[in-house]
């Protein structure tokens, strides 16, 4: 879940979509497979074998296996193999697929690495379908960063956004209500960390949740100064962000030398004992799978923004798909995308790991599901780092300077002198030529 | 004790066994054996032309590859697509000369190395000492101890040391907080450059240690008891014994051992990788073979990758000349004598 993405106008833009892009999507969404009905016959899929790669939590095998039954009885003959990816070094395995002869028919890919598997030539370019497959409604922050140089090479899969995660249990122990401001979350997780409960359970390397703090003190993490890339955590914005996620982390134990992937597993440990932490709704099923005692606990808010009324920035992370040149069997291929793009399969996702679906229009299908509006507020003011464009901020991921910058402003560094490092870090990758 | 005598009992370790014998008849020994027909002449080389190819294809092939792409611009586009690349002369090299970083980074692979080497050279030969005074039982447990430590994979043992030196619930900090060290509670060691190149130094040297240990333990117990009994005699303390008897008998196993350690330092990358690759302060750890890989792996400019590990060739190549001088010298003189 490493990618972002704006969904910016997304959700808002949603009601007005809905009801602007006529009838006939609106009027599909209980009928499965309608988009697939609307275009040519489905491609032979005698003998044939449609490999795809999702990553490790990008789904779950109930819908892996309702896919996979549904193209095979719309495929006659053929055969659906799902394969499920670590993220660790995934960067590195795709890229060897893409020049590999065995490359996997579809591949899931976060938004803010398409742009440097596109940039290797090695991913088939699918701009004359985006008319078929409704390209119109999709998340600007999925479909942007699908789209390198005017083609567009990823169909998005689905968007998330992190939210708190909070317990009922303990704020109505400490008679407190999940706060609007982030002053007023300050002293409510003051007031929660008390005892054996930690206030919030905030890992020292969350970038994203950083970006986001960075973002509402008015700045982007990155601006583009004619051709070259600039960062800008070294300064007094960076600074206060830095020192606000300090004061927040405080609260709890969260180690200030790891980053947020180690979280709901370690939630799931402390027994309940976690009054807050900052995570994907999606997440909070893997704390509940850990620990089933803890069912029913807990509840969602947005990430509180500066003001009252207004959610804090929110970087979103998600995934598009696409289709490698190498692939063998591109028809296939394709109405396998067409498939995971239909209402049908966006809205089983989408429910069954919380997900903000791939298109604006399918958001009204998600209503009552726990999660999806603290979720949807926070999209409302969800934005995408300016350099996510750019071939090289894959590398940046990969080893973010972001990480050791924020564990040495948590263990005392001088907020400013330490972001001038990581600023130079994320220059020296981003401006290089490759 | 003359030198040449040292030398000659000390060349058993590295040698055949043939070379037991009392110097002198070696080479001589050997000519009558040389008869037959053509068959005779060609089957020695065709008995380690297997050999020969596997090194030629194994080491030979690649190194010979990465220096060519080091020649050359060579990104993502022409990786995926199967292209060949642009030539562009020196241009790779030119500009990591002109990186700071590039200096940066070499410099502490210099010390790295050094330190590293040091700590493993002077603690496996306090250990191989001790064990030569050891009892049987307790050798057997201290030698199966060792070879535990070494049989352990790079990343398990990396893994454990994470887990070790962890910030909320790492024995280290637990330890220390135990022995009256307060503020190592919730101590981060990976926060900062210097911690976290103590940890991997300590990783690297706990498990650098068997090899060298058992080696020049392997060394001390071909040295006769006798010689060392006579110098007691004289009355030389144990210092003066490791450094007027010991060392240079051994000094050829010490030469080969530390090489061998200053290669494997110098071209270590999975430690430095795992324990600061993803979470850790990479860019104050990083040495050759980790820019390298970042330039290579993640930035896909595998021209300019190509470029820095050639450069590592050639530095450790120039380390390595050092010992093979002293290599074919003591062939000589073993031929001499």
């Amino acid at each position: 879940m490493k990618r972002r993405l704006f969904v910016a106008a997304g959700v808002a833009a949603a009601l007005t979509g809905v009801a602007a892009c006529g009838s006939s999507d609106s009027g599909d969404k209980d009928k499965p497979a309608a988009s697939g009905a609307q275009s040519n016959a489905p491609a032979d899929g005698k003998g044939k074998k449609v490999t795809i790669w999702v990553m490790k939590g990008s789904t779950n095998d109930e819908f892996n296996a309702a896919f996979k039954a549904k193209f095979e009885a719309d495929h006659p003959g053929s055969t659906v193999d799902i394969q499920v990816q670590q993220w660790n070094g995934i960067g590195e395995k795709i890229t060897a697929a893409l020049a590999s002869n065995d490359a996997p028919d579809i591949v899931e890919a976060g938004n803010t690495q398409i742009a440097g598997y596109a940039a290797s030539g090695g991913v088939y370019d699918l701009s004359s379908k985006v008319t078929e497959l409704g390209g119109k409604d999709w998340i600007p922050g999925l479909a942007g960063p699908g789209k390198v140089d005017g083609k567009q090479y990823g169909v998005p899969f689905y968007a998330a956004n992190r939210v708190v995660i909070y317990n009922k249990e303990a704020f109505a122990k400490a008679g407190v209500q999940p706060p609007k401001t982030r002053a007023e979350w300050l002293e409510t997780t003051k007031k929660l960390n008390s005892g054996d409960q930690q206030g919030i359970y905030l890992p020292g390397q969350n970038w994203y949740f950083y970006s986001g703090l960075l973002k509402d003190e008015g700045i982007d993490l990155t601006t583009k100064n004619g051709d070259k890339w600039k960062a800008n955590v070294g300064t007094p914005q960076g600074a206060a962000a830095a020192t606000f996620y300090k004061d927040l982390a405080a609260n709890g134990k969260g180690p200030k030398d790891q980053d947020e992937k180690t979280q709901p597993e370690t939630v799931a440990a402390a027994n309940g004992n976690i009054a807050q932490f900052i995570a994907v709704p999606g997440e909070l099923d893997t704390v509940l799978k850990n620990n089933p005692a803890l069912k029913g606990k807990y509840d969602f808010f947005p990430i509180p923004g500066k003001e009252a009324g207004k959610p804090g920035a929110n970087l979103t992370g998600g995934s598009d798909l696409f289709i490698p040149e190498k692939s063998k069997n591109k028809d296939l291929a394709y109405d396998a995308i067409k498939l995971f793009n239909s209402d049908e399969m966006q809205v089983k996702l989408a429910k069954a790991l919380t997900y903000v679906p791939s298109k604006t229009t399918q958001v009204a299908a998600l209503e009552g599901v726990p999660g999806a509006q603290a979720q949807a507020l926070g999209a409302q003011n969800g934005f995408v780092i300016p350099a996510t464009v750019s071939t090289n901020w894959g590398a940046v991921e990969e080893t973010n300077p972001l990480k050791p910058f924020l564990t040495s402003v948590l263990t005392g560094g001088n907020p400013e002198s330490e972001g001038k490092k990581a600023d130079e870090a994320i220059e020296k990758v981003l401006n290089t030529k490759s | 004790m003359s030198a040449s005598k040292a030398d000659a009992v000390v060349a058993t370790p590295t040698q055949p066994p043939r070379n037991d014998a009392p110097a002198g008849g070696s080479s001589s020994h050997k000519r009558p054996r040389r008869r037959g027909g053509p068959l005779r002449l060609v089957s020695p080389y065709l008995m380690v032309a297997p050999a020969i190819l596997g090194i030629a294809f194994l080491l030979f092939y690649p190194v010979v590859k990465n220096a060519i792409l080091a020649f050359k611009n060579y990104g993502r586009r022409d990786f995926t697509l199967g292209l060949s690349g642009e030539w562009i002369g020196l241009d790779n090299f030119k500009e990591i000369f002109q990186d700071s970083e590039f200096w940066e980074v070499l410099r502490r692979s210099f010390w790295f190395t050094a330190i590293n080497v040091v700590s493993i050279m002077v603690i496996s030969t306090l250990i191989a000492l001790m064990i030569m005074k050891l009892g049987k039982s307790m050798r057997i447990l201290v030698l199966i101890s060792l070879v535990a430590a070494w049989a352990m994979p790079v990343i398990a043992a990396t893994t454990v040391f994470k887990w070790l030196f962890r910030s909320d619930n790492g024995v280290v900090n637990w330890l220390l907080v135990q022995l009256g060290f307060e503020s190592y509670d919730g101590y981060t060691w990976f926060a900062h450059g210097g911690s976290t190149m103590f940890v991997i130094i300590l990783l690297i040297v706990w498990q650098s240690i068997p090899f060298a240990t058992l080696t020049i333990y392997a060394g001390l117990t071909t040295v006769p008891d006798e010689v060392y009994e006579s110098a007691r005699l004289d009355g030389a303390g144990p210092v003066r014994i490791f450094r007027s008897i010991t060392f240079p008998m051994l000094r050829p196993i010490f030469l080969l051992v530390t090489s061998l350690e200053v290669i494997w330092i110098f071209k270590c990358f999975a430690q430095i990788w795992a324990i600061a690759g993803q979470n850790g302060p990479l860019n104050e750890v990083s040495t050759l073979p980790v820019y390298a890989y970042q330039i290579g792996m993640q930035l896909k400019r595998f021209g300019m990758a190509g470029a820095v590990s050639t450069i590592t060739v050639v530095i450790l190549a120039a380390m390595m000349v050092v010992y093979f001088r002293q290599l074919f010298k003591q062939e000589r003189e073993a031929e001499k004598a």
